[in-house]
């Protein structure tokens, strides 16, 4: 389960952070059941059960009726790896806490509402991977530079960069170390493309970012 | 059989306690300490917090408090170990906020790992049963991933313990009377008996979407009864036969002392 992974104890994700797809979505969001935009960072976790390691497969998720779901989906982030006990910080203070960076991929079931927790496409088994490793923080001078792309069986399919994401890096720790206390090798997912891109049985998904390396991963269930 | 975790004379212990609360260490040492004792410190229950999983709306009376039709299926969010503390501890109320509310509730504590469990069989995968207090920051909702994490998944908003009860010992976990004191006044009286989803069904449910791991936690809602609380006041959570959980309400302040 977790045996190995890079996570420690806590995986937070970011949603709705890319500026494009809010601006698709805002007639959306001040419809029922929003009724208005969201006006802080709209905030999910991948548990532990989802946790898990480049090169692994991500496993095939089941419909509640027990056969194969008909659809999944990926979306690739930044991995802001949290190097020391993060508490209530400042934006301009933020990035010294940061101890290093990696890539998270989030397999899921396709976004289809944010209104509840989406603990049905959210938190199935090996969802979660993250690496191929931890680049120590001081090798990224810039985060909002990197740009995050993700190609299928060698086929480039998203490609989004992190100055299109309508909140930082740091705004993002400072913002969360005040709902709650970060610990050391904690990981924040800082945003997703908003268009996820979709998976079939068998895919060879790999993410890239710059600097960081290229997370690689299969889909079971072929 | 009764279990927890303690700090007495500046030492960690993970503890026992029999039905004429005598504490024993899992060592076997005898502790000579009376189960109310101020020198206890009462750590939260779970040595490995894993995935704590809580249910919103799970009681009908308090989904009609809440203006909500009963949900088919569980309304289901994640917290983390962050938000845990122990008895007789304290918990936070932001600044400027104008509802803070408690919610008592049941926990099921998972003991053994599985998938795809089926309900019939969902009990022997229960360590026990604790009591928590599953606070919510009203002013904070958005309709986000609701509860999202900034009314939910603050720093010390679950209150848990002080013990986990073993399974065995609670024959029915749906027959159980539920109350809340706030500095010594009644303020929900209610019974496990109206859960919309018990343990059984919302195990099948989780294992069927995932893997349920020992230290996993499922906190099953409350019932009609919330009342605003605020720094000063003493909240309690009680189930009978399983515990009471106290809790003192401080101020943003307090609470961070020096990062405030």
């Amino acid at each position: 389960m977790t045996a190995e992974t890079l996570v420690n104890s806590k995986l937070v994700c970011v949603a709705l952070n890319d500026k494009e797809q809010l601006a698709t979505l805002e007639a959306t969001f001040n419809e029922a059941p929003y009724k208005k935009p969201p006006t802080q960072p709209v905030l999910y976790y991948k548990p532990r059960n989802t946790w898990n390691r480049n090169g692994a497969e991500i496993e095939w998720a089941k419909d509640f009726d027990g056969s194969d779901v008909p659809a999944m989906a990926v979306g690739t982030s930044l991995g802001v790896v949290i190097g020391k006990e993060t508490c209530r910080v400042s934006a301009e203070e933020a990035l010294d806490y940061v101890g290093g960076y990696t890539i998270v991929s989030d397999f899921s079931l396709p976004e289809q509402n944010y209104y509840r927790p989406d603990i049905k496409g959210k938190c199935l088994d090996t969802t979660a991977p993250v690496g191929p490793e931890i680049v120590t923080a001081d090798k990224i001078t810039n985060p909002e530079t990197l740009s995050v792309s993700i190609s299928v069986n060698g086929e480039q399919k998203s490609v989004v960069e992190l100055a299109n994401m309508e909140r930082s890096v740091a705004e993002l720790i400072s913002i969360i170390s005040r709902i709650m206390t970060l610990q050391a090798g904690e990981i924040i997912a800082v945003g997703f493309a908003g268009n996820r891109v979709p998976v079939a049985k068998g895919d060879k998904v790999e993410s890239s970012i710059e600097g960081i390396g290229t997370l690689s991963n299969t889909l079971g269930g072929a | 059989m009764r279990h927890a975790r303690i700090i007495l004379d500046g030492r960690e212990l993970d503890i026992q306690i029999d039905a004429n609360d005598r504490l024993t260490t899992t060592d076997g040492e005898a502790l000579i300490v009376d189960l109310d004792s101020d020198q206890i410190t009462w750590l939260p229950p779970v040595k490995e917090p894993g995935t704590i999983f809580a249910l919103g709306i799970n009681y009908a009376d308090h989904a009609s408090e809440l203006a909500f039709e009963p949900p088919k299926e569980p309304l289901v969010f994640i917290k983390h170990a962050n938000t845990l503390t122990g008895h007789k501890q304290v918990s936070y109320r932001p600044d400027n906020i104008d509802y803070q509310h408690y919610e008592c509730e049941l926990v099921a504590v998972i003991g053994k790992t599985g998938k795809n469990i089926k309900r019939e069989d969902a009990l022997d995968y229960v360590a026990g049963y604790t009591v928590c207090n599953d606070f919510a920051i009203r002013d904070y909702l958005e309709n986000y991933y609701r509860p999202n994490l900034r009314v939910k998944s603050r720093d010390s908003l679950l209150p848990m313990g002080p013990w986990i009860v073993d399974t065995a010992d609670i024959p029915d976990a749906n027959a159980l009377k539920l109350t809340t004191t706030v500095n010594g006044k009644v303020t929900q009286d209610g019974t496990t008996r109206d859960m919309i989803f018990d343990v059984p069904f919302v195990i099948e449910y989780l294992s069927k979407i995932m893997t349920l791991n020992p230290g996993d936690m499922i906190c099953t809602g409350t019932p009609h009864g919330i009342v605003d609380c605020q720094p000063g006041d003493t909240v309690v959570c009680t189930i009978e036969d399983i515990c009471s959980l106290e809790t003192r309400m401080v101020s943003e302040q307090e609470y961070y002392g020096d990062k405030y």
